[in-house]
């Protein structure tokens, strides 16, 4: 029999122990990955076999401990509403966690902004989560909830064999093992899905697209306004809209008269051909600052910027945009868009469809299609469409189109075509990462970082 | 997005033609709202807010008919003359200011379509009448009043009526008060010290808009005659409105009957006229089509075409998206099928670059990488506490404030990046030690810029575990190296940091970050039982001097 001269050292050590953690062989001063590649020969050999296990062991947060002390959020507000119904502005305690928990058991009701006791929540005497804490009686809601960390500690294991038993170590031979696998380095490595906008960035490069630049705080005027977006349109909501308080309004003096152009176009259509929203138009609501929902703000910053000299021009982003959502497994407040623009006198619907076609298939998807969809600002607005092999089903990739032109023309001041397409590159890095949860894409676990393949459009 | 639910039973027979499943799944979104399949005759559609004509299946059909080539063109609408007139106080002006009204005749109604109708009402309560507040729909059974009626303003304690789904007479305020939907709609009377209501020749009230109907007039399986207001604070979203559910009503054999409203004869079902260009169509769409395709597309939309002196459009008095002939030339090329269209590339000749700061960024990126360096990717939303607080330093003044949100989890803007790769080293308490992680990335702050605020690209690193200053410096070292500058670090006390293991970074006189091991106070804060140190550098900063 043939072994590595690491393996016929292991297995030396072996035969007179029997058993032999891991960690034991480390200790001697053996290398951690020598150990791991002496291990496996030794198991593919059949002399010997590794077992694994995993002990579970859960361990208090400070926020847990905390809790432990000062009670649950939950508890404290029923505690706090037992003098009676309170408005939002009155809990003095972080309301978000205690009303959504509290809400969740069925203590609390919520009318118009006041907060009271349920006739269960009127019951409640104990503060069952401290309870719970205090004895060590952890679960995975408390896991979810920070208070207490999960520790995983892996055992491994090298038991001798049978035919381990029988072999005796001088009948072996030693020998270099080229075959054996081995622990890689580790080296730096990109986020997965840092990885996935940097290809789809060289795609546009390739493509020849230029980047834009822009900032997260942005007015209403060219988040909303300068895409014929109208004032009272439910996208401009509270629910929707990350609206900024400090600093609270943009000076729109910046864009000089295109404000006004704006304006009428809202109102009657100004000289764009069309008939307007026909309604009065609001300069302080265009005014008030807002973190952009949409790259597409991006675009717009952009067409006020070209002159009819730069014609054609072709434009991308791949950035940040906000919405003010509730974040769960398939909604995020901060997320990554791909924006692209390309701007000339002309330009038409199938080009519209060469450039988003180029950009799929470079990302590895051959199946696309377009479906009809609404957006404020384009014409022939299209849903992007790809087909998921896998899956075995159409995929929404974001939204496109060709911007109106009341759009274009404030922006521009001349006549020209807009292509312009907002992609939600979120599905690819999902599948880059094997996500479910869109979360994910902005978690860091090291081992997650350092064990996904890179991504590659061919697989 | 509004979702509907319709019967295909229904369907069919509006359509005039058996659709098969398979068509309704492959083909029919191309139109421009999505079905889905719920189970055997119900089916799930999602509107988008440009249609609100096809939030009943009466619509749908109306549109599909044109669509699968059963009827094509425009919708002949008959109105009859009428004798019913509706007179308008001025008191409602400040309140409600519009009215449009019509009476249908000879309808023979169904549970299926009475509830067909109130889906469609409250459709467009939702989305095309912002939760009623710029328009609502009353519908009455006419057996039970009498004309001419009235539309007026009046004080909320002296009027009273028995409101749908309540047992008793109330007046306008306990409606308000005690009624599920005044409840749920009596924001849109705040500040009102009078409150709108339509009623009869014998001072009966029909409705109470935006709140609820009376009682008496409820539409049951036996109405024949119905009288329809539709009030709100927009002319033409008002006129709008009672024309989609008029011409839904046309569907069911109604037969359309004017009401003359101070005046004017409604409703108003004459097709608006648009011009178009059919050269124009060819250029945006990149077709080839003659102008008797470019009629036949627009006939399979429902619109009418007239080619005598010129190309005139005739759109139908349902539509509420047609402003521009854009809008024509989408539902040309809807018909003529997204897909049968390009792709094509036109010759755009430019090469691709990226901005210099993301040149700079990606150079960096690269350094930190070869250094062996985990690459994070974070959330610029954050919390003040992660931003201050845990790091023992005062909030900022040059901090963004947002005004709404949703969860203290994301509730401001990140003006530094340290604090979100200690959540990173948060979320890897469970992995072994030492970790190294970097992010060069946006954070934002207020700033004399027109809106008050701007993005600046900052850098940082963070490592954590039997470590100290030096392992920071190194990395920091081989920036120096590979970009081949000299940064001076001078000794600093901040208060992050331990006394003595704290420097500002300064290149070429320019202070552009700091360096240094954290403070074990600054360890506790984000409960991480290790040492930690760090850098963070101002990218924009260090590019401008290089």
């Amino acid at each position: 029999m043939k072994l590595s001269q690491q393996a016929k050292k292991v297995f030396e050590r072996l035969k007179s122990a029997k058993h032999l953690r891991f960690q034991e062989l480390e200790e001697e001063g053996l290398d951690q990955s020598m150990v791991a590649r002496s291990a496996k020969e030794l198991e593919e050999k059949d002399l010997a076999e590794i077992e694994t296990e995993e002990e579970v062991a859960y361990e208090l947060t400070k926020k847990g401990r905390s809790v432990i002390r000062e009670g649950s959020p939950e508890y404290r507000l029923v505690e706090i509403l037992e003098d009676g119904p309170k408005e939002f502005s009155e809990i003095n305690i972080p309301a978000d966690v205690a009303v959504g928990k509290a809400r969740e058991r069925g203590w609390i009701e919520i009318d118009d902004g006041e907060v009271r006791l349920s006739d269960e929540g009127g019951l409640i005497e104990e503060d069952e989560l401290v309870q719970q804490l205090k004895n060590e009686n952890f679960g995975a809601d408390h896991v979810e909830r920070g208070l207490v960390e999960r520790i995983t500690e892996t055992t491994r294991t090298l038991k001798l064999m049978r035919k381990g038993e029988q072999v005796k170590v001088d009948n072996i031979e030693e020998e270099f093992n080229v075959e054996a696998d081995a622990e890689p380095p580790g080296i730096g490595k990109k986020h997965f899905y840092r990885h996935v906008m940097d290809e789809a960035k060289d795609v546009w490069l390739e493509m020849g697209f230029q980047e834009m630049e822009g900032d997260y705080v942005v007015s209403g005027l060219t988040c909303f306004d300068a895409l014929y977006i109208a004032q009272d349109h439910p996208a401009r909501d509270l629910q929707d809209t990350f609206f900024v308080e400090d600093p609270k309004a943009s000076d729109l003096n910046e864009f000089g008269d295109m404000v006004d152009k704006i304006r009428q176009t809202h109102e009657d259509g100004w000289k764009t051909g069309s008939k307007g929203w026909q309604y009065d138009w609001s300069e302080k609501e265009a005014a008030r600052n807002v973190l952009r929902t949409h790259t597409t703000e991006t675009s717009v910053q952009k067409l006020i910027e070209l002159e009819e000299d730069d014609l054609p021009g072709k434009y991308f982003i791949i950035s940040r945009a906000f919405r003010n959502e509730t974040v769960d497994r398939t909604h995020l407040a901060d997320f990554d868009q791909a924006e692209g623009i390309v701007v000339g006198k002309d330009l038409n619907f199938a080009h519209l469809k060469g450039y988003l076609t180029e950009f799929f298939e470079r990302m590895g998807y051959d199946r696309f299609r377009l479906v009809p969809t609404y957006y404020p600002y384009t014409e022939m607005s299209v849903e992007i469409q790809v087909y998921d092999e896998d899956e075995g089903e159409w995929l929404g990739m974001g939204g496109s189109g060709l911007f109106r032109p009341e759009v274009v023309e404030p922006l521009l001041g001349f006549e020209a075509t807009v292509l312009a397409w907002g992609l939600g590159i979120a599905r690819i890095g999902m599948g880059a990462g094997e996500l479910e949860d869109i979360r994910g894409l902005y978690s860091n676990d090291k081992e997650k970082i350092y064990e996904t393949p890179l991504w590659n459009p061919e697989r | 997005m509004p979702h509907i639910q319709i019967n295909k039973h229904e369907f069919d027979e509006l359509v005039g033609a058996k659709v098969t499943d398979e068509t309704l799944n492959e083909e029919a979104s191309f139109l421009g709202v999505h079905w889905n399949h719920i189970n055997k005759e119900k089916w799930d559609i999602e509107v988008y807010p440009n249609r609100p004509d096809l939030l009943c299946v009466e619509g749908l059909a109306r549109a599909y008919r044109g669509y699968f080539d059963q009827e094509k063109g425009l919708e002949k609408f008959d109105v009859e003359e009428g004798s019913i007139k509706l007179e308008k106080s001025e008191s409602v002006e400040k309140v409600r200011p519009h009215i449009a009204c019509a009476v249908v005749r000879g309808l023979k109604l169904n549970e299926r379509m009475i509830n067909g109708l109130i889906q469609l009402q409250e459709k467009l309560h939702v989305s095309y009448g912002r939760q009623r507040d710029k328009l609502a729909i009353g519908l009455h059974d006419m057996s039970e009043i009498s004309a001419p009626f009235t539309y007026k303003a009046v004080e909320p304690e002296k009027v009273s009526f028995t409101p749908l789904e309540y047992d008793k007479d109330i007046n306008l305020e306990e409606i308000l008060n005690n009624h599920e939907k005044g409840q749920e709609y009596a924001w849109i009377l705040d500040d009102e010290d009078r409150y709108p209501v339509i009623v009869d020749s014998n001072d009966n009230v029909l409705s109470f808009p935006p709140i609820i109907n009376n009682q008496l007039t409820e539409v049951e399986n036996d109405t024949e005659d119905i009288f329809i207001d539709v009030t709100g604070k927009d002319e033409q979203t008002v006129k709008k409105a009672l024309n989609i559910i008029v011409s839904a009503l046309s569907e069911r054999d109604g037969e359309i009957e004017e009401v003359e409203v101070d005046g004017e004869e409604m409703p108003d079902m004459t097709p608006e006229e648009f011009e178009l260009d059919v050269d124009y169509v060819n250029q945006v769409s990149g077709l080839d089509l003659s102008p008797k395709e470019v009629r036949e597309r627009l006939e399979e939309m429902r619109y009418g075409v007239k080619m005598k002196d010129g190309f005139k459009v005739q759109v139908p008095a349902y539509r509420t998206d047609v402003m521009h002939q854009y809008d024509l030339i989408e539902d040309i090329v809807i018909a003529h099928g997204y897909n049968n269209i390009g792709p094509e590339l036109p010759e755009v000749d430019q090469d691709g670059g990226l901005t210099e700061i993301t040149r700079f960024t990606d150079e960096l990126r690269d350094v930190m990488l070869r250094a062996g360096v985990l690459e994070a990717n974070t959330y610029v939303l954050t919390k003040e506490e992660d931003l201050f607080d845990k790091m023992e330093i005062e909030r900022s003044n040059y901090q963004i404030h947002l005004e709404n949100p949703m969860t203290e989890e994301y509730s401001t803007v990140r003006s530094w990046l340290t604090p979100s790769l200690f959540q990173v080293l948060q979320e890897n308490k469970h992995n072994s030690y030492p970790q190294e992680f970097f992010e060069v990335e946006d954070i934002a702050q207020k700033a004399g810029t027109y809106t008050g605020a701007e993005n600046k690209k900052k850098m940082a690193y963070i490592t954590a575990g039997e470590i100290d200053y030096n392992d920071a410096r190194r990395k920091l070292q081989a920036i120096e190296r590979d970009l081949d500058i000299d940064l001076q670090l001078e000794k600093a006390s901040k208060k992050f940091h331990k006394n003595s293991r704290s420097a500002e970074i300064f290149f070429k006189d320019e202070k552009i970050g700091f360096i240094g091991e954290y403070s074990e106070q600054v360890a506790e804060n984000w409960d991480i039982d290790q040492k930690i140190a760090g850098f963070e550098l101002d990218v924009e900063k260090l590019k401008e001097e290089i």
